[in-house]
């Protein structure tokens, strides 16, 4: 029986036998039962946490006087008069329902059979007089780092002090030598350019590029880092980098993925939001403005069409999460709610809110009462995520937002969906449902205000039947800032007002946890090495002072600009150290914690793929248009590979979940059903053997083959052999690499001669292999 | 992360080949570590078995309908199983109806019912299952075990986790990313044409590929050798080394087209349940290949199936998972027997917890957690067959003797390998760090056959 149920049953029972439950019943041989069985045993197992004296009242259920047992608790009444059966109290002491009391050890059959006795009875007891008030629960809050106010901290004075160039460099100084350690010397300028134009844009720099740069270094010396770093936050590649480092926080992904009964619909609107958030960081849309819009464009004033079009997108990134199926779920509308706190807890915030659901949560100050105050926020908002592929029983279909701005594209000529929906009680194929939109009218995900917006009740224990007290929409009570923690305007959702409320800038989260995400991107680790928790299960940040120092400025005098953060740190000298550095330094702080060099880093899906087609020459830096699956609502597990040819950015591929793009996936590509502040790196095998065998890398490798040759064939196999090195590692040979190549290349011709007695087409495929071979080096997947 | 000189010689150890670079890791992991003797001490422990095959039964399988037996005692109902239970073997054995296959093989199984655990949030005990811990990135179970031994086929890796679920449960973490797992297809993947990626290739003749390999890593060995601080380079050229060597063995190991039409039937391959909470899993496919990779050298292997979370339509639910499993395991077990192998071959069946029981004709069908009494079942591997160890409590709410935590689960697999199991350490960020962490594991010697 549900709870909710069960309280119905109890409260009719309570008006019909209420005699039985009164003051009157409690006969003299029933007190004496109380105090002889009952009353010890309640003293002794149930008072540590169920009475005035308890030092966190479990359940909001106390059992010290009369009225309050009888009263129950969070669950609801504890006993059912004359019924122990049906009694909760008795459920729980036979530690039935997920309600296991006392939670160590449950009581001997004997006590529990006393307890019984006792409901049957009637349940006398004699312990009758006012309530005594308890004490509230103490305030983990007041201790734990990240919910405290962000102060300015002073900038330390290291002894080298004319090492630091940025405030930066001051406090990194400062704890290297408080750990008796020295940074090791600065990058050279070849390793600095093919970093910066790495960490900035995803992308290799030129051999000419790198060239000129060291030119410029060499007489001008940090101007002409400027003018680089200047440049490269310029340039449209920058937000395609810093883009899609947001998607994998906003767990971006152009389908739902396995809803649980292994239907996975395609998103086919969800590229605009891709687009948004690429266009945002290339604008350098200030920070709090960024997550304004994300959260509550759709309430925010616009000037004309096109901000009303872009703030409208700008909401997918709460439509765009990953649903369970519909079917027999009946907590569904709460599970998509449940994603949007989770990913504005943990991507915005670093906190996660999300246990908090079910329970108070365990070790971070976020009681179920938080949670429940920003669920009524987003239970008054209605999340538009489309059609899912005309399947309700993974969800139902909803509205999406309307452009005016963005153009009509219908599909190409010729174009006919052959995926088709699949009647679920007869498994046979059905018609596709006509849209209810003229075909090609630009549509987005996203979200908009229900028209009668209204608080949340808890769900006791999770569930959506099993309701407790309502809770006045508002926002984290954990984060230590003066004003209103509840919503104001009642006639709307509060997302605006929640989205105000994160993007202010003493707000003790939103902007530590920005920086924090900036300095991973940039050093390989983050000063809180767990960038998505900032609670007290993850890490404590190793530069607290810096942190809050970057912070300060990211959100005072930058004014929320990403880039101006970014140009800060890369001009930092921390930044601009070497990743090489003596081994003393390396044993004594294997980890780089104390940033006294920089770390290498393997190159990410997006950038191995991005710099193999550069280096083939095939990389097509114009913008992806759109999306292989813009004008298919179809379940993706019925439709083989949706994924096309492409020579875009690996930013503008199909990221479908489940069935990601298979030239991304052998490397650590985050699986969009959470958000995922850093990725894993691992080494496995299935890397290597993508370098070797993927259709992908034989066929880059055949362009960049061909591509050498077309030189024409008086052109000297070591001339080719260093053409290859500089097309693909972006630097001259070294000795001995030219004559290695060729020496692969002749033994392949020599190896091949059977197979292709056409020795124009033989000399292609062995200088393929050569290719090959440099795409697969360690030197072209790392950073220094 | 390990001083420079230790990955110096790791690399140099490196092209005696894969076994010898675990065992050499081992060493000198020891040396540097508590003071030079483990390698006698790993050596000192005998192994009773080579290999392990870990069935993860994910979501929390319902012990009290499966295998741990609770009766009505009273004349009053309590939870208990809501199946039919009856005795088989010899030995008789306890085993619902929902397993008739598996019952079978009843004096083969060595049945943990005093199992506890943590916590009952999926995630973290899924997690503390794999890898000790709770919340931190630690090696998995089988990333210690392949570290520990390494692989007895130079061509395969170690460690293999079939249908597998998120990195965390096959990382290597801190231990150098050769031991780490090599997944073959990942939750919600069709399981019966999951492969690894790219493991044929055609553009090269063999020879060829072996040629252009070897120049890259002689690049690689030269930009290594100018950043002999950085560990994770040593472990990708030996990644690279397995990938290739892997091409040989892999593809027909996966091929699973050339087993007799008898053998795929014992196995249910292709047979996928989907009922509730129980996902399609083609278990019978991975069982088959679990059997082939153990044969063909492989350490450690890991199948999945879920979700045994069943709250909502318990006996529905339970129903399917055993339906979809139960065969399965029966062929796996009978095989391994037959070829000789189950006495070398760990067998261990579970998940991170259990579920409390349901009472009778009270018409509920929900289950929630239980951390704190399951059944973990072990066969072959040097354990007592046909024997219970542990007990729950009247009403399976609690173990309450022979209790066995993960730790001591994992103590106890380590043992049974050979492993010293709380001297098998490795040291990482200024410690010495192992799988049963800072209490320890207790070696179950009572189950060793």
């Amino acid at each position: 029986m549900s709870h909710l149920r069960r309280l119905i049953t109890l409260v009719s029972v309570g008006l019909l036998v209420g005699s039985v439950d009164g003051s009157a019943a409690d006969d003299k041989a029933g007190i004496a039962f109380f105090e002889s069985k009952i009353r010890p045993a309640l003293v002794k197992h149930c008072y540590e946490c169920h009475s005035k004296d308890a030092k966190k009242l479990g359940g909001k259920l106390r059992l010290d006087t009369r009225e309050d047992l009888r009263k129950g608790g969070e669950s609801g009444a504890s006993i059912a008069a004359g019924k122990p059966d049906e009694s909760l109290l008795i459920h729980a002491l036979r530690w039935e329902d997920n309600l296991e009391m006392p939670p160590k050890e449950p009581l001997p059959e004997p006590v529990i059979a006393d307890f019984a006795k006792w409901i049957a009875m009637g349940a006398p007891d004699p312990r009758t007089g006012p309530p005594v008030p308890v004490a509230p629960p103490v305030d983990t809050r007041t201790t734990h780092w990240s919910f405290q106010p962000v102060k300015k901290p002073l900038v330390p004075e290291p002894k080298a002090g004319d090492w630091a160039r940025d405030p930066v460099d001051r406090f990194i100084l400062a704890a290297l030598e408080t750990a008796g350690l020295a940074p090791t010397d600065d990058a050279p300028p070849e390793t600095l350019i093919r970093r910066l134009t790495f960490d900035l844009t995803g992308l290799a720099p030129t051999p000419g590029q790198v060239a000129a740069y060291v030119e410029d270094f060499r007489t001008h010396g940090q101007r002409a880092v400027e003018r680089l770093v200047d440049d490269l936050l310029a340039s449209p590649q920058f937000g395609e980098r810093w883009g899609r480092h947001w998607l994998d926080v906003a767990r971006y992904a152009e389908s739902n993925g396995n809803d649980g009964l292994s239907r996975n619909p395609t998103f086919p609107h969800a590229w605009r939001y891709r687009d948004y958030v690429i266009q945002a960081f290339n604008d350098d849309t200030p920070y709090d403005r960024f997550i304004t819009e994300q959260i509550a464009g759709d309430l925010m004033p616009a000037e004309d069409d096109a901000q009303r079009d872009r703030q409208l997108v700008a909401t997918g990134f709460l439509a765009i999460g990953s649903k369970p199926a519909k079917a027999m779920n009946e907590n569904f509308d709460m599970d998509v709610v449940d994603d949007q706190i989770a990913t504005v807890g943990s991507g915005i915030m670093g906190i996660s809110v999300a246990c908090a659901r079910c329970h108070d949560h365990k070790h971070d100050p976020i009681p179920t009462r938080d949670y429940y105050a920003m669920a009524g926020i987003f239970q008054s908002t209605e999340t538009l995520w489309g059609m899912a592929a005309y399947e309700g029983l993974t969800a139902p279909s909803t509205d999406l937002h309307v452009l005016k701005v963005a153009q009509n594209v219908p599909p190409p000529a010729g174009f006919v969906e052959t995926v088709v929906p699949i009647d679920s009680n007869t498994g046979k194929p059905r018609a596709i449902p006509k849209s209810k939109w003229p075909v090609g009218t630009p549509l987005a995900m996203g979200v908009r205000d229900r028209k009668e917006p209204a608080d949340a009740r808890i769900n006791l224990k999770g569930e959506s039947k099993k309701l407790g007290d309502s809770v006045p929409r508002g926002f984290l009570s954990a984060c230590v800032m003066p004003g209103e923690k509840t919503v104001t305007d009642g006639a709307q959702s509060g997302r605006l007002e929640l989205a105000r409320w994160l993007a202010r800038p003493d707000h003790p989260l939103t902007a530590r946890v920005m920086t924090n995400r900036v300095w991973l991107h940039l050093f390989g680790q983050g000063l809180v090495g767990t960038p998505d928790d900032f609670g007290i299960y993850g890490d404590e940040p190793t530069h607290p002072a810096l942190l809050d120092h970057l912070a300060v400025r990211f959100a005072g005098e930058m004014g929320w600009s990403v880039k101006s953060l970014i140009r800060a740190l890369v001009l930092s000298r921390t930044y601009q150290l070497d990743s090489t550095a003596d081994g003393a330094l390396v044993e004594a702080d294997p980890g780089n914690r104390w940033h006294g060099r920089h770390l290498r880093r393997r190159l990410d899906a997006e950038a191995i793929r991005d710099r193999i087609l550069q280096a083939s020459g095939e990389l097509d830096l114009r913008p992806g248009d759109g999306s292989a699956i813009r004008h298919r609502d179809i379940m993706v597990q019925l439709a083989g590979s949706l994924h096309q040819p492409s020579n875009h950015r690996s930013v503008y591929l199909c990221y479908l979940r489940n069935s990601p793009p298979p030239e991304l996936a052998p490397f650590d590509l985050p699986d969009a059903l959470g958000v995922a502040g850093r990725r894993e790196t691992t080494a496995l095998p299935a890397q290597s053997l993508f370098l070797l065998n993927s259709p992908f890398v034989v066929e880059q490798s055949r362009i960049l083959a061909r591509r050498l040759l077309a030189a024409g064939s008086a052109v000297e196999e070591s001339a080719l052999a260093a053409e290859a090195i500089r097309s693909v590692l972006a630097r001259e040979p070294v000795s001995g690499e030219v004559e290695r190549a060729v020496a692969l290349v002749r033994d392949a011709d020599a190896q091949l001669r059977s197979l292709q007695p056409d020795a124009t087409l033989r000399r292609e495929w062995a200088w393929a292999g050569a290719c090959q071979a440099l795409l697969a080096t360690n030197e072209f997947r790392y950073v220094d | 992360m390990n001083p420079p000189v230790s990955r110096r010689h790791l690399l140099r150890s490196a092209s005696c080949g894969f076994g010898y670079l675990a065992f050499s890791a081992l060493c000198q992991q020891h040396a540097l570590g508590v003071g030079g003797d483990l390698g006698d001490k790993v050596a000192r422990i005998p192994a009773r078995a080579k290999r392990v095959i870990f069935l993860c039964m994910s979501g929390g399988p319902a012990q009290l309908d499966t295998f741990d037996y609770k009766p009505q005692t009273g004349n009053k109902k309590h939870p208990g199983s809501v199946f039919q239970f009856s005795q088989h073997g010899e030995s008789g054995l306890w085993i619902s109806e929902l397993m008739p296959e598996t019952a079978k093989h009843a004096d083969k199984l060595c049945l943990l019912n005093g199992m506890h655990a943590d916590t009952g949030n999926h995630a973290q005990s899924f997690h503390q299952l794999h890898t000790g811990d709770r919340l931190r990135k630690r090696p998995s179970l089988g990333a210690w075990i392949s570290y520990g031994l390494g692989t007895e086929n130079q061509n395969l890796p170690g460690f293999v986790s079939l249908n597998t679920a998120k990195p965390q449960v096959y990382s290597s973490a801190f231990l150098p990313t050769v031991f780490q797992g090599t997944p073959v297809g990942v939750n919600g993947e069709d399981m019966s044409k999951a492969t690894i990626p790219n493991i044929r290739g055609t553009h090269l003749p063999a020879s060829l590929q072996r040629r252009q390999l070897d120049l890259v890593q002689a690049m690689n060995r030269e930009h290594q050798s100018r950043r002999a601080e950085d560990a994770a380079l040593e472990s990708v050229i030996e990644s690279m080394e397995m990938g290739f060597r892997m091409q040989a063995e892999a593809p027909g190991l996966l091929d699973t087209s050339t087993e007799p039409a008898h053998v795929l039937e014992r196995y249910r391959v292709g047979h996928s349940v989907s009922m509730g909470t129980c996902k399609p899993s083609d278990f019978g496919r991975q069982c088959l290949l679990a059997r082939r990779f153990i044969e063909a050298g492989v350490r450690f292997v890991e199948v999945n199936h879920g979700s045994w979370d069943q709250h909502a339509n318990h006996r529905r639910d339970l129903k399917a998972n055993c339906e979809a499993t139960d065969a399965p395991i029966a062929a796996l077990l009978e095989d391994l027997d037959q070829r000789g192998l189950l006495d070398e071959t760990l067998v261990v069946w579970g998940g991170e917890f259990g579920r409390p029981g349901l009472t009778p004709e009270d018409g509920k069908n929900e289950t929630g957690h239980n951390a704190n009494g399951f059944t973990f079942w072990l066969a072959g591997g040097g354990v007592k067959g046909g024997h219970v160890h542990g007990r729950t409590d009247e009403t399976g709410a609690r173990a309450v003797d022979g209790k066995v935590h993960f730790r001591d689960l994992h103590a106890t697999i380590l043992n049974l390998m050979g492993l010293s199991p709380n001297e098998l350490t490795y040291h990482y960020e200024g410690r010495d760090h192992r799988l049963t962490g800072p209490e320890g594991g207790r070696v179950v010697t009572e189950i060793f056959a």
